[in-house]
């Protein structure tokens, strides 16, 4: 009795979410259409940056969630664990420089660097790679090298931003090398799921791993997008500039705002390249340290890893971005 | 014997096929991607993309668009299955939380950025994106040759040499406080990517007809054009109210 009952009241249950999930999209619909709070200039502005931050952000998602499911199906387990067999000193520098390969912006990159832990790569150099492949990438570099054309500080900007963020991708990935799979990855709750393409072809289970991932990072991506478009709309910028030429605050104060802005890594640059007031040091900081420290990467890594991983991530970024860009400044003044 | 074997295996695979039934976890998160496609779809059909993106970026959405049709057509086939997997109340508010957005971009009217995003950004509006000094002394001078004077010693000498040129700029009216009524700043913004990273290129708009625009408003200004320490001044001309472009934002 009790075993026939039980598929009885998970199909009741499923009609009942199925009815609460329409009427509330429905219901907000209708209130949106019949308030119209874009009228109040703010919350216009907020959904403006909400939406875009989004609809940018989501096609890499997508594309990072394609790489993941083709990871997952296609390539071979042995693989990774043949590149787990590679000595850690030259590990972190080949995951570190494979982002290269990687054309995504930083979104895209975390369901790709979750696959590749969870398929047998160390997480020294699935971190690294994660960190790395959003600065690395080619498409990035071009977009600073395009925002900095004809500067005199064309090539420290360049060149400092490869270097310095590889180095500190390679530095969170060393800090990550005791670490073990078990312990870094968070369990997801939609591992029923991941879990059940055993017995499908491998397109069926490639489309499975494909919605799995896109829709466990979208509902993240769309927290982060909220807290993003809040800070940018009720956060004046100006209140940045007025520690402009004061040493060290200003460094700190250009990564405190690449964190807010949460800019996608390929057009970070362009906004950097306009705060003439600030030196080379704090224009590198803020394109060191946003690609891998921001609100929405935040959501994604407290989602993906365990506890601490963030705090982790920040400490270790914020720390070699600040000596870092310190001794650029030195250097080129 | 080898036709009770098949007998057997065609019972065995008519029971399998029977007791497969549709897994609401699969079929919600196929809407999901179904949404999310759909709105793709939207906006390219709709032309709103520039309202959000740049015309660099603009390829990710019709890229986004055609990958999730075709998640969509995959996953479609496989929404029936002998185990269903768990759905819970998390499972379906995650799902609901990707939804919102479509949602909002479709319920709410087509918009651009407005004085409000001037007055947040505006210390930073020197425009990273914006022309060379080689671009800036040759050919009909636009917003972004403006935004590159802004932004170097260089890019303000070449506009300098151009001083008392006849321009013509878009864009839409902001006032400052203790203007004089025969003035306002024009702006436009200038977007690499998305709206996220708008940077606002401004210039000081003289001799407007005073009490006649409000803010907010799209004006096409006819005038000479005169830089002045870090500002760049139009003595108007001319000036007409026009419609909101449909590309509101200037792109790299």
């Amino acid at each position: 009795m009790a075993l026939s009952a039980r598929p009885d009241q998970g199909r009741i249950d499923t009609w009942k979410y199925g009815a609460v999930l329409t009427a509330g999209l429905v219901a907000l619909w209708a209130v949106l259409r019949v308030t119209e709070p874009t009228r109040v200039a703010a919350v216009q502005n907020f959904f403006l940056i909400f939406g875009s931050l989004l609809i940018e952000a989501m096609p890499f998602i997508l594309l990072g969630a394609v790489v993941s499911a083709a990871i997952e199906v296609f390539v071979p387990q042995s693989i990774f664990e043949r590149l787990a067999l590679l000595p850690k000193p030259l590990q972190l520098p080949v995951s570190g420089l494979a982002g290269a390969a990687f054309p995504v912006c930083e979104c895209g990159s975390v369901p790709v660097a979750r696959r590749l832990l969870a398929k047998g790569l160390t997480p020294a150099a699935a971190v690294t790679f994660m960190l790395a492949a959003p600065i690395l990438n080619p498409v990035v570099l071009a977009s600073t090298a395009v925002a900095y054309r004809g500067r005199d500080i064309f090539w420290p900007m360049l060149l400092g931003r490869a270097g310095l963020g590889l180095l500190c991708a390679m530095g969170v990935g060393w800090v990550m090398s005791d670490e073990t799979r078990q312990k870094l990855l968070r369990p997801r709750n939609d591992q029923g799921e991941d879990h059940s393409h055993q017995h499908e072809s491998k397109s069926q289970a490639f489309f499975g791993h494909l919605s799995g991932d896109f829709v466990f990072m979208g509902r993240f991506l769309v927290i982060g997008a909220i807290v993003a478009a809040a800070l940018q709309t009720f956060v004046p910028q100006s209140v940045i500039g007025s520690v402009a030429g004061t040493p060290v605050v200003d460094l700190l104060a250009m990564m405190a705002l690449a964190f807010v802005l949460s800019l996608c890594s390929e057009s970070d640059a362009f906004v950097a390249a306009s705060f003439v007031q600030f030196g080379v040091g704090a224009q590198l900081a803020f394109l060191v340290f946003g690609p891998m420290v921001d609100t929405k990467l935040g959501i994604l890594y407290s989602a993906t890893f365990r506890k601490g991983f963030f705090r982790t991530v920040v400490i270790v970024v914020a720390t070699m971005t600040l000596v870092g860009t310190l001794w650029i400044e030195v250097l080129v003044g | 014997m080898s036709s009770d074997v098949q007998t057997i295996q065609s019972v065995h695979r008519h029971v399998h096929k029977a007791s497969k039934s549709l897994s609401p976890a699969r079929v919600l998160a196929t809407l999901a991607l179904a949404a999310w496609g759909g709105l793709f779809w939207f906006l390219l059909l709709s032309d709103r993309v520039a309202l959000y993106l740049s015309s660099r970026t603009a390829w990710v959405v019709p890229v986004g668009a055609v990958i999730l049709s075709i998640a969509v057509i995959g996953r479609v086939f496989t929404l029936r299955v002998e185990h269903a997997e768990p759905l819970d109340r998390r499972a379906v508010a995650g799902i609901g939380l990707i939804m919102v957005p479509v949602v909002i971009v479709l319920a709410l009217p087509p918009a651009s950025l407005t004085s409000y995003a001037a007055s947040r950004r505006s210390s930073f509006s020197s425009g990273g994106l914006a022309a060379s000094a080689e671009d800036i002394s040759s050919g009909e001078l636009s917003l972004a040759d403006v935004a590159g004077g802004l932004r170097s010693k260089e890019g303000m000498q070449a506009l300098v040499a151009r001083a008392g040129s006849d321009v013509t700029f878009t864009g839409f009216v902001t006032r400052e406080p203790g203007q004089p009524a025969d003035e306002f700043v024009l702006t436009r913004f200038m977007i690499s990517c998305c709206v996220a990273d708008a940077l606002g290129v401004q210039v000081r708009v003289v001799g407007a007809p005073p009490g006649q625009l409000a803010e907010d408003q799209w004006v096409r200004v006819a005038g000479k054009m005169y830089p002045l320490g870090r500002e760049v001044i139009v003595d108007a001309s001319a000036v007409t109210v026009v419609p909101k472009p449909k590309r509101p934002y200037l792109n790299p």
